[in-house]
């Protein structure tokens, strides 16, 4: 994608100003989107970003400039331009570009760049739709979505490094809105993988469609929810929120190096209920959260992060692994050339356990059955976090009662970790989108159904 | 020489729309930008971009295609304009979408939008070391993790094949700091942001100042007994939360049949102290918008006057549909379909002064956590986490925290107390509020 005269002319460049790591990353990401609304087309979108990232570090500075131009003189532009107050005699030398591919370890088939397949994929979410709409005729409105891009990507670097990788994401989501006349309520489900269109292969169009109109009809009735300290029982699959909020941001390095982590001291020590064992894995096969290399060259890897209750790792990109001394996890993500990579999370999950669904809840005398989680968001520097419930039931007398709405869990994440008491084996994984100071990048969370002893829930009963 | 270029660029692209039997528009993007942050006494990040992308809309037998384009050769903008020509040919038949008509040629000052600012890029750098040493040598400040000063310049472009031209030019400056506190027991992460159209206008000892006095005001915060109460949103906040609603007035959510306003057209859906409006031409923001994304000109419109809605906000496409008149309010970007938004949201100033808003007692919220994931616009339910201050007759008794705030916020329009008499701008300057009490919150502690 950029000629390697050009790459090398640039860091070559850098280090001559005395930088003591300078790298180039390149990408061109294909788009193609599609949006219905109810049994109709509504946008087809399609288009192409490309860019280059020049990522010029000195000790533990990192200075980051970008541009649309492949032009040589407009990268040592931006250069000269970086390097303005720290530029110096050479430190270290540049080493040769020693060129190679990433191995494909997800490889996708129907991908982009060789079909958008847009008849099957408008198909695809129209099903959906008939679906949706034979389950009630409280279902007023669907909204249906299908992204898929396919983004190359070429780093090089001062150490020699030269390798190319191509990813292959594909998205779909369905929303559903119930209405009874006086108020309206929806209903989601969201797909995706690291893989083409062949993702199609493992949905079903009907059962999506009839997910998304359950869970709207579920809010539909819901009550408001009580408020105060409660059990929560967490659901499967997105209740993973949970840890990648709680926890996982607090253990990458961007926030351990400034100290500015609640656990950024803590290696070794027990922080969770000797139930929880976390893992962030970017090698599993076509998930959403997966790589093959990360954004600084990498291969990804699977990393443990808590083991039994104790903290074994953090997540750690090059410059955060230089700035605390640990060892690089193939974490360096960023959303796009726009950004320099930091540490990320990738597929990041709780292992499951034995415990049962029905003693969760047998064990509640008021609390809360958060069967699916929404977004939340967390202060890396307090461990405080917060994420909406958007499909619950209040628990009492150890039975689920009725559906309750608009209800958020609140706590920190140290405190959250030791009140995990029981964690059952209906383990599942489900995608997202995480946003953080690289921009936006493709996590999948994951967990079983599990029982957090005592959290804030937020209601309007 | 760059506003040359994308003029030929754009008539290369819309010669190749016109020739393909289609009418089209063409929104062009250019930023250029530097970005700084210090840790530990160092400049930690030091980011500089520039960059431009094309987004071409074509409509061609009745039915919209869009695509975009960050390479601007001439092999890239015509494959751009060949996908979205691919791309109208899937979409449904919508006889309201089109080209708007008209020739006009619109732009803005540069020297009111974009002043001329002789701050080298060294003094910015140095600003940025400021915040965070300055903060770092406070007491109890364990260290500053987000911190940073920016100045953007952007410039947007319009051209459609009917003639239309739109151009502006607009630079905004800011600085932020974000400190923790510690005590040895308790934390608190607060901070504050200052945004301008010149560098020069930045306040930086304000910044430091106000980021640590607010730290210290929360660090020993407590959550509060479970019920209901009055609450007040500071500037921001109230700010946030209206933004977090705005598709309550988007014509295009209420074509799409999931907003709740769309049979609301002249009913009372507030108590009659509230109206708001769309306030594009408000100088003093740094949302001012003198043309939509159609490159049509963008004027103040009243949303809700007296309590009642006046009408939603539209662009030429909705404005059909209904049978309404256009707005102004289309809203573009090179990669997305013709949508409709706000410009810059305004409260009007109420009767009550500052004694009557804050007379007894009632919870001053400055932190909310989770407004992107807690809220629902199509019900109106919503559950944040917050912080702020518990108060009694304008005085803060106690800091308050690990609270979550929840309600309807379009039952809430109508559990409104009263609505202050002095207006601000919000730290972004993107909003212009009154202070509004509302009733009888659901607060969880």
């Amino acid at each position: 994608m950029l000629d390697t005269r050009v790459a090398q002319s640039a860091i070559d460049h850098a280090i001559a100003l005395g930088a003591d790591f300078a790298e180039v990353f390149v990408e061109r990401n294909k788009v193609n989107n599609i949006a219905t609304l109810s049994n109709q087309v509504r946008d087809v979108a399609s288009g192409i970003d490309f860019g280059v990232g020049v990522r010029v570090v000195y000790g533990a500075k990192v200075l980051y400039g970008y541009t649309n131009s492949t032009e040589a003189d407009e990268l040592k532009r931006i250069v000269s331009q970086l390097a303005a107050k720290d530029r110096r005699d050479a430190t270290v030398a540049t080493q040769a570009f020693d060129f190679r591919t990433a191995a494909d370890i997800h490889g996708a088939r129907r991908i982009l760049s060789r079909d958008a397949e847009v008849r099957d994929k408008v198909g695809y979410l129209l099903d959906a739709d008939r679906a949706a709409r034979a389950a009630s005729n409280l279902v007023s409105q669907t909204q249906g979505a299908c992204g898929q891009r396919e983004q190359a990507v070429e780093i090089f670097n001062s150490e020699g490094l030269h390798i190319r990788d191509t990813r292959h994401y594909i998205r779909t989501s369905f929303q559903v809105v119930a209405s009874n006349g006086s108020e309206q309520a929806t209903g989601r489900r969201n797909d995706g993988g690291l893989q083409g269109w062949e993702i199609v292969e493992t949905l079903d169009p009907a059962e999506c469609g009839a997910e998304a109109a359950r869970q709207a009809l579920v809010n539909l009735s819901a009550k408001p929810c009580p408020s105060g300290r409660m059990p929560v029982v967490i659901g499967n699959g997105f209740g993973g929120v949970i840890f990648h909020e709680a926890c996982g941001h607090l253990l990458e390095t961007t926030s351990v190096a400034k100290k500015a982590s609640v656990f950024h001291d803590r290696l070794g020590e027990m922080i969770a209920n000797p139930v929880v064992n976390a893992v962030d894995d970017g090698t599993l096969a076509r998930e959403w959260g997966s790589i093959n290399i990360d954004d600084e060259g990498m291969s990804t890897e699977r990393t443990q992060l808590i083991k039994n209750g104790r903290l074994v790792n953090f997540l750690a990109d090059r410059v955060g692994a230089a700035q605390t001394s640990l060892p690089r996890t193939g974490s360096g993500r960023r959303q796009s050339y726009r950004f320099a990579p930091a540490s990320r999370m990738r597929n990041t999950f709780i292992e499951p356990g034995t415990a049962s669904f029905d003693d969760m809840i047998r064990s509640i005398d008021r609390g809360i059955y958060a069967s699916h989680m929404g977004g939340g968001s967390v202060q890396p520097g307090t461990g405080e976090f917060n994420f909406a419930v958007t499909e619950g039931y209040y628990v009492e007398g150890g039975r689920i009662r009725h559906p309750v709405k608009a209800a958020t869990l609140i706590s920190t994440g140290p405190d959250v970790l030791k009140r995990i008491s029981m964690v059952g084996s209906d383990f599942a994984l489900a995608t997202g989108m995480c946003g953080s100071i690289s921009g936006l990048v493709p996590t999948t969370v994951g967990q079983a159904t599990m029982k957090v002893d005592d959290i804030l829930v937020g209601g309007n009963a | 020489m760059v506003a040359a270029t994308i003029e030929a660029d754009a008539r290369r692209v819309l010669d190749k729309v016109v020739a393909s039997g289609a009418e089209g528009d063409l929104i062009v993007e250019a930023e250029s930008s530097l970005s700084l942050s210090a840790h530990a006494g160092e400049l930690e990040e030091h980011k500089v971009k520039s960059t431009r992308v094309y987004g071409v809309r074509v409509v061609k037998d009745d039915r919209a295609g869009i695509a975009y384009s960050e390479a601007a050769d001439a092999d890239a903008l015509e494959s751009m304009v060949e996908q979205a020509l691919i791309n109208a040919s899937f979409a449904r038949v919508d006889p309201t979408e089109r080209i708007a008509t008209g020739d006009t040629a619109l732009a803005t000052d540069d020297a009111v939008l974009c002043p001329a600012d002789a701050t080298p890029v060294e003094a910015k750098i140095d600003a940025a070391l400021y915040l965070e040493r300055e903060l770092t040598a406070r007491d109890k400040v364990r260290n500053v993790p987000h911190n940073g000063v920016q100045d953007v310049t952007a410039e947007r472009h319009v051209f459609a094949t009917t003639g239309r031209t739109a151009y502006s030019r607009s630079r905004v400056c800011s600085a932020f700091a974000y400190a923790l506190l510690s005590d040895g027991v308790k934390d608190a992460l607060e901070g504050v942001q200052w945004h301008a159209r010149s560098f020069e206008e930045i306040d930086t000892d304000w910044i430091v100042d106000e980021t640590y006095q607010r730290c210290l005001a929360m660090l020993h915060g407590e959550a509060i007994p479970s019920r209901h109460y009055d609450v007040l949103f500071d500037f921001e906040r109230q700010a946030e939360l209206f933004a977090a609603f705005r598709d309550m007035y988007s014509a295009k959510t209420a074509r799409d049949g999931i907003n709740p306003m769309r049979d609301k057209l002249g009913e009372r859906i507030a108590v009659d102290k509230l109206t708001i409006r769309d306030a594009p031409l408000e100088q003093d923001g740094l949302g001012y918008a003198l043309f939509d994304d159609e490159g049509l000109l963008a004027a103040t419109t009243t949303l809700v006057c007296g309590g009642v809605l006046q009408t939603l906000v539209h662009n030429s496409a909705t404005a059909s549909y209904f049978g309404v008149s256009n707005t102004g309010n289309a809203a573009r970007s090179p990669r997305s379909a013709l949508g409709v938004g706000l410009h810059q949201l305004e409260v009007a100033p109420g009767d009550a002064d500052e004694p009557s808003l804050t007379r007894g007692e009632y919870l001053e919220i400055v932190d909310l956590a989770g407004l992107h994931s807690g809220c629902n616009p199509v019900s109106g339910d919503f559950s944040f986490g917050a912080a702020g201050f518990l108060c009694r007759d304008g005085e803060r008794i106690c800091p308050v925290r690990n609270i979550t705030v929840a309600g309807n916020f379009y039952e809430m329009l109508n559990k409104i107390a009263a609505i202050g008499d002095i207006q601000h701008w919000n730290p972004e300057r993107s909003a212009l509020m009154s202070r509004i009490r509302f009733a009888d919150v659901a607060i969880s502690g």
